[in-house]
């Protein structure tokens, strides 16, 4: 294992994946970018590295021989602070929703952007610095508001009537912002740091296109918005007791 | 004994109960009719024995006394009469040669020779009543009473010629086989029908509602879902056969559990290097060729995707669940123009529909991404009828061959024409497009509109 030197204030990642062909170069890679990398080949040592070192972040793989990422995943929620973004190799929901529920605050889908990663390391590593408290992702599968109930999992909004309805990727991360911040002001600046790190795709769309395409689905008049708010001189915010289920 | 309105209709029924009751009724209709003729045969004998034999002893008897100095015979009393003529007149009575030969074999027996032998059928009148009477009496002491019943009064006149001396006639009773016989017949055959046919039909019901109950649970089977194994019952045969339909549905489910196990494994396997790849060309310092890596990598991404949906079909993870499909249409036509695609989504009604939400975004995905590529853009939306609801996927390409249209759909395939322009097929995309469709009970249409351009329509059942 090749334990980097320490280097002043950098941000100290803990990079656990058995495959040292991802490995060694995605530590390569984030060394460049800034950050002082520890690597570990399996649970075990993972765990002696989260004891030895000030870990801030830690970036694992789910599907590893012996303990998996996922078990792992767990300890490290409940023993510490530390964020973790998890590594699949499966794209499929269920994995996602058990990562989540592990208490993993996000996750990347194999063959992933080393840039993507980067930029959500930061926005992890920015939240936990800069809002005190830990924002995990979602912890909660559903957040029921207004009569709509917003489903993390299959990313689904579903009305009073039981019928789902499907969000793009940018409006359902817009939604998910809204909903875990419920009352609270949130401005374009923020809601774009929120809404992009999770998936690429929102990089371009501007924060009132969704807003205004997320009225037209949820308001009963998009015209007179009641639930999603225009603050003025502000940005926007979630006018709805938000309730956990 | 009641029949399905199946047979009713079809000559032949295909039922296992209607066969059987089918054919056990014939059977029987024929052991009947071979029994009806055998009865028919037998009467026939013992009407001539009884006709001929007690004649026979008369005619002997009567000419015996006549030798010995007894009575005369006359033409006008006694129940032999000696007339000149034959009293019988041809043409108007039905003759029974059969009864002339067999009165001649037993007037030889007993040695009376005579000539000619006549007979002639007569109806019953009242004027031969008592005579009857006197016959039937005289009969019933020679045979069995049992065939009385069955006689319709028909008597028949026997002349016998005594070469020299005129002729002597007769009358026998001629029984006739009446109604009454076929009515026995018939009631016995229904006996019989109720008798064989009832157990039968119950043997049978008793096979073949475990057999329905078989075919049901064979119908149902979906891999995919767990689903309760059948209960054997019924006979030994059919219930062994029930066994061996659980032991096979798991075996099935045993070996695409298998499958499933396999593929997550070819997945992980193949998408290790694949991340691997990705992370390692990031170190390439040509912008434009590690875009280029970058998307070569995704798209292997995408057709491993595609290749373990496909493969994964048959047994979807996710149920069917109320959506509206318009927003379904719409978000995904969202995500591309979030990618700078140029596509748009033509503004329609909430649409409520039950399937299954992220295979049938998939397949929408996939048609769009088609269109993209081959036609730069696309225009979509969603029509609905009362029945069926149409995803229309409109582009500017091309279009298609008419005479290539069926190969599109088939996996790993691509045309050799204008639209092999990139890796990645359009056969795969689009194959499991129609796969997710199908399994929801739909179908894909590829049009060319007149106008150019190529449609590809997504029809769903309401």
């Amino acid at each position: 294992m090749l334990d980097v030197a320490p280097m002043g204030d950098m941000p100290h990642l803990l990079l656990v994946d058995d495959e040292r062909s991802i490995r060694e170069p995605l530590a390569a890679y984030l060394s460049k970018q800034g950050f002082r990398v520890t690597q570990a080949g399996d649970a075990e040592s993972a765990r002696t590295r989260l004891t030895a070192y000030a870990i801030d972040l830690v970036i694992l793989d789910i599907m590893m021989p012996g303990e998996d990422g996922l078990s792992l995943c767990r300890h490290i929620a409940a023993t510490s602070d530390v964020p973790v973004i998890l590594l699949t190799a499966r794209a499929e929901e269920t994995d996602r929703i058990i990562g989540l529920e592990m208490g993993a605050d996000d996750y990347v889908v194999k063959p992933f952007s080393p840039r993507e990663l980067a930029t959500r390391v930061k926005v992890i590593l920015r939240r936990a610095t800069a809002g005190g408290a830990r924002q995990h992702a979602p912890e909660a599968n559903s957040y029921a508001f207004a009569g709509w109930v917003l489903k993390s999992g299959e990313r689904a909004l579903v009305d009073r009537e039981g019928v789902s309805v499907p969000l793009s990727t940018g409006e359902y991360n817009l939604l998910l912002a809204l909903v875990t911040r419920p009352r609270q002001v949130l401005t374009r600046d923020q809601l774009l740091d929120l809404t992009q790190g999770r998936e690429a795709a929102a990089f371009d769309r501007a924060i009132d296109n969704q807003v205004s395409r997320l009225r037209r689905k949820i308001e009963a008049d998009a015209k007179t918005p009641e639930l999603i708010k225009t603050v003025w001189g502000g940005g926007y915010t979630l006018a709805a007791e938000v309730i956990r289920l | 004994m009641s029949r399905s309105p199946a047979i009713r209709t079809r000559p032949w029924p295909r039922s296992l109960a209607g066969q059987m009751a089918l054919l056990i009724a014939i059977a029987l209709f024929v052991a009947q009719a071979i029994n009806f003729t055998l009865i028919l045969r037998d009467r026939a004998e013992f009407r001539l024995a009884q006709a001929t034999r007690p004649v026979a002893t008369r005619i002997a008897d009567a000419l015996d006394r006549e030798a010995h100095g007894g009575r005369v015979l006359t033409a006008d009393r006694g129940r032999i009469r000696r007339l000149p003529a034959n009293p019988i007149r041809h043409g108007t009575t039905e003759r029974h040669p059969e009864v002339a030969a067999e009165l001649r074999r037993q007037l030889a027996d007993q040695g009376v020779v005579v000539g000619r032998i006549d007979t002639g059928l007569r109806p019953e009148d009242d004027d031969s009543d008592r005579s009857r009477h006197r016959n039937g009496q005289k009969a019933s002491d020679t045979s069995s009473t049992d065939h009385r019943s069955d006689r319709q009064g028909s008597t028949l006149l026997i002349a016998v010629e005594q070469p020299g001396h005129g002729w002597l006639a007769i009358t026998a009773p001629w029984p006739q086989p009446g109604w009454r016989l076929l009515i026995a017949v018939l009631t016995q055959t229904a006996i019989l029908y109720g008798v064989v046919l009832l157990p039968v039909l119950w043997i049978v019901r008793r096979m073949s509602r475990p057999l329905r109950d078989l075919r049901e649970a064979a119908e149902r089977f979906r891999p995919g879902e767990p689903g309760v194994p059948l209960s054997p019952h019924g006979p030994d045969d059919v219930a062994a056969l029930i066994v061996a339909f659980n032991a096979l549905r798991l075996r099935i489910t045993a070996m695409l559990d298998e499958k499933d196990r396999m593929l997550g494994a070819i997945g992980h396997d193949l998408r290790t290097p694949l991340a691997a790849l990705r992370v390692r060309i990031e170190s390439v310092d040509d912008d434009t060729d590690r875009a280029r890596m970058t998307e070569t990598i995704a798209e292997m991404n995408r057709t491993l995707d595609d290749i373990l949906s496909l493969a994964r079909l048959g047994r979807p993870s996710e149920p069917p669940t109320d959506v509206d499909l318009a927003a379904l249409v719409d978000a995904v036509v969202e995500d591309f123009r979030d990618i700078g695609d140029d596509v748009t989504f033509v503004e329609a009604d909430r649409l409520r529909m039950h399937l299954r939400p992220s295979l049938i975004r998939r397949a929408v995905r996939n048609l769009i991404e088609n269109a993209v590529k081959y036609g730069g853009s696309a225009e979509v939306r969603v029509e609905a009828d009362a029945r069926s609801v149409a995803i229309v996927v409109a582009d500017q390409g091309p279009g298609i061959p008419e005479d290539r249209m069926g190969d599109v759909f088939d996996a790993f395939t691509r045309l050799e024409t204008s639209r092999n322009r990139e890796t990645g097929g359009i056969g795969l995309g689009l194959a499991l497009a129609r796969a997710i469709i199908r399994e929801a009970g739909g179908e894909i249409r590829l049009v060319n509109r007149s106008g150019g351009g190529l449609d590809a329509i997504i029809e769903l059942p309401r």
